[in-house]
Parts: structure tokens; C-alpha cells; sequence
């Protein structure tokens, strides 16, 4: 038999449970209609044509990340052969080739001014490299290496060209100023690996995604988290806010994705391919928000008209699980990295 | 920091998120489809690209010096 409770924990405990049934007694409260009822005057839309316009070649080994500069025009990708390559998404060119110190690279990201790309995986840490700079090598300049982690850097975004935040396997969220290359602020975000996250810069606001199938909002001025969103039944392994801002959206390892809003706190919509059997890895939304895309397992990224919840077909043409996507911010082009060594983009 | 202390932080965080104004998700949606509305036309996933110039993957063509 376990220990009784001494009182405090006892009614801490009790309290918990009470706020718990409270959370979900406001949420149903607000619950006025579903996201498909209230569409449902919305027009359908056709069956979405895109291609893959670019096969971005050069990687020899699985590639983990890709992500869009913010001129729409260069992607930066990170593979298990150690590399990270920047492209000119436009003619398909490399435009550098980053050596890595880990093979064992899990994200990269661009800066929106494009000036600086980011990385990090199993080797615990968060390298930023200079794209305008290089070193005596001739390899692109490190701009600091940040160490201090007890996990695996799973995901990173520049919050500006000096700050960067970051979230990592040891279920903790940093940010850092680069210049200084010291910790600005860090907390415990979760209670398993986090795994996602996305910035809405011009709210200061960052959602994040995890192991613990819970999605969480923050100030990342305070650090503090503001909601909490449930609804995944297993790892969240991506989330990306929805353009209008009061929204975001999720692909999980339940194998379906999901819509949550934030004022009403609660999800509002659940995506489920046609043949629901594999994880979702990776999710974005489209320029106007109108379509949610979700790369899987399945080597496709699925389609979906996010508004009405009906699936709208599929991007193919990979030949191995899907683990990145990126939409550019101008909408012109869509890019996918995968397990097959491409990556790829579509439109 | 001990389990009782925790659980403390956990609890707190809870009251606070719980004592949240919520809107309904009648309004919420509203919002969405309205943004939506809004871009849907200059959306190029959707419509395709507006002409040839705008398409970024266009095979470019030769320019020759007169």
C-alpha cells in the first residue's frame, strides 16, 4: 500500500482535480458550435494542384529539417551525413555547404533576415552560423555554440537576429542573447522532451508541442506559460500557429492533426487521412490559413481544407518518411526534407 | 525544489489558467474565417500563380543585349 498523503498534499491534490474539472466545464461552456457546422456555408474548394518543382539534391544521408529564410527564397536543410546546406530554392543551387562538428543533427532553422542559421540535435547543443561570413576553412563562420543542455536540441527559432529560444529533450525552454552568448531566461516547459515549437513574433508569443501530448502557449518575454491545450493521444511532433494568430495547429504520433484556438482555449477540429496509419510528423498552414498541410510517415504530406475538415489529397513523391516542412512566407513554394535524402519543393 | 513544492507550482499555474477569459467557439471561428476570407485570393497554393512572372520556378528565358 502506498503512503497516505499527509494533509497538504491531500487537499493540494483534491484542488487540482477540481481546477481540472473546472478547465473543462468553461471549455464546454464556450462550446457553442463546431468548426464544421460553422463552415458548413463555406464553399468547398478543388482539389489542390501542386508539384514538386525542385528536387534539391546534394545531402547523402536522411535529412531531419528544412526551414525558409524569410525572403521566401533560401532554405537551409541539416542531415545525418553532418551537413547543413543552404539552397536557392529558386534555381535549385546550393549556395553553401555547412560542415558540422555533430552528424547527429535534429533542427535547423533559418533567421527571417536570412543572416543567420541555427542547428542542434543529439550533440546537446545549439550551433549558430554566420551565412555572410566565413572562417579561415572557408566554411561559414560559428557564431557561437551554445551549450548547457541535459537533452537533445529538438527544435529553435530566432526571435531576432541576437535572440534566439529553444526547446529540447530535456524538457526545458531557453532563450539566449546571442551576442553575450548567455542564458536570457530559462524554464521547465513540459514534463517529457519538447518537441515543436512556433513563434508569432509580433504577439511574443511561442506555442510549443511534446512528448507529454500537451501543447502549451508562453509569453517569451516571461517565459511563463499562459494555456495548456489536451487532446493528442500520443508524442505532439509538430506545431506551427495558424497566419491569423488565434490559432495553431498540430501532427501528432496519434496519427492525426489537430486545430486548436487559443481565445476559445480548447480544439476545435481533428484531420484524419483517408487511411489513418501512420504518425504525422511535421505541419504548417498555407498563406491564407485555408489549407493544412501535415508531412507522415507515410512518405506524402497530406492535405486538408482546414476550415471544413475534409482531406484534399496528398503531396507524393517522396520515398521515405517526411520529417520536415516549411511553407515560405510569401506562399510560392512549399519544402519538404525526408528520410529518402531530398528535399524537395512543391507548387 | 521538493514534491510538495511542485505540486504548489502546479496547482497555482492551474488557477491561473483556469480563471482565463474565454470566447466562444462560434466568435473564435468567425475570426478564422474571416482571415481566411481575406487572403484566400492571394493564396497561390490555392489559385496557382497570378501570371508567369510570379511564378518563381518559370523556366527563364534568355535575354538578349540589342
Amino acid at each position: 500500500m502506498p503512503p497516505k498523503d499527509d494533509p497538504e498534499t491531500a487537499k493540494l491534490k483534491q484542488e487540482l482535480q477540481a481546477l481540472i474539472e473546472q478547465c473543462k466545464g468553461k471549455q464546454k461552456s464556450v462550446a457553442d458550435t463546431t468548426l464544421e457546422a460553422a463552415t458548413s456555408s463555406v464553399e468547398d474548394i478543388p482539389r489542390i494542384k501542386a508539384s514538386t518543382r525542385r528536387m534539391l539534391k546534394g545531402h547523402i544521408n536522411k535529412v531531419t529539417s528544412c526551414h525558409y529564410s524569410g525572403d521566401s527564397r533560401h532554405l537551409v536543410s541539416g542531415s545525418l551525413d553532418g551537413k547543413l546546406i543552404v539552397w536557392d530554392t529558386w534555381t535549385g543551387n546550393k549556395i553553401q555547404v555547412i560542415p558540422l562538428r555533430s552528424a547527429w543533427v535534429m533542427c535547423s532553422v533559418f533567421a527571417p533576415s536570412g543572416n543567420y542559421v541555427a542547428c542542434g540535435g543529439m550533440d546537446n547543443m545549439c550551433t549558430v552560423y554566420d551565412v555572410n561570413n566565413r572562417d579561415s576553412s572557408g566554411a561559414a563562420k560559428i557564431t557561437r555554440e551554445l551549450a548547457g543542455y541535459e537533452g537533445f536540441l529538438s527544435t529553435c527559432r530566432f526571435l531576432e537576429d541576437g535572440k534566439i529560444v529553444t526547446g529540447s529533450g530535456d524538457m526545458m525552454i531557453t532563450v539566449w542573447d546571442l551576442e553575450a552568448g548567455k542564458k536570457l531566461d530559462q524554464t521547465p516547459a513540459h514534463v517529457g522532451d519538447v518537441c515543436s515549437m512556433s513563434l508569432k513574433v509580433e504577439q511574443n508569443i511561442i506555442v510549443t508541442g511534446s512528448v507529454d501530448r500537451c501543447i502549451k502557449l508562453w509569453d517569451v518575454r516571461t517565459l511563463k506559460c499562459t494555456q495548456t491545450f489536451f487532446g493528442h493521444e500520443a508524442d505532439v511532433n509538430s506545431v506551427c500557429f495558424h497566419p491569423s494568430g488565434t490559432a495553431f495547429v498540430s501532427a501528432s504520433e496519434d496519427k492525426t492533426a489537430r486545430l486548436f484556438d487559443i481565445r476559445s482555449d480548447q480544439q476545435v477540429c481533428v484531420y484524419r487521412p483517408p487511411t489513418a496509419n501512420s504518425s504525422l510528423t511535421c505541419c504548417s498552414v498555407s498563406q491564407s490559413g485555408r489549407i493544412l498541410l501535415a508531412g507522415s510517415d507515410d512518405s506524402t504530406v497530406h492535405l486538408w481544407d482546414l476550415l471544413k475538415g475534409e482531406h484534399n489529397g496528398n503531396l507524393q513523391g517522396h520515398e521515405n518518411r517526411i520529417t520536415g516542412l516549411s511553407v515560405a512566407d510569401s506562399g510560392l513554394g512549399i519544402a519538404t526534407s525526408s528520410w529518402d535524402n531530398a528535399v524537395r519543393v512543391w507548387g | 525544489m521538493s514534491n510538495l513544492q511542485q505540486q504548489r507550482l502546479v496547482v497555482e499555474q492551474l488557477r491561473r489558467e483556469a480563471a482565463i477569459k474565454r470566447i466562444t467557439v462560434r466568435q473564435a471561428v468567425a475570426d478564422i474565417m474571416k482571415y481566411v476570407n481575406d487572403h484566400q485570393q492571394d493564396d497561390c497554393l490555392m489559385i496557382g500563380f497570378s501570371s508567369q512572372k510570379a511564378n518563381p520556378f518559370r523556366e527563364k528565358s534568355s535575354c538578349s543585349v540589342l
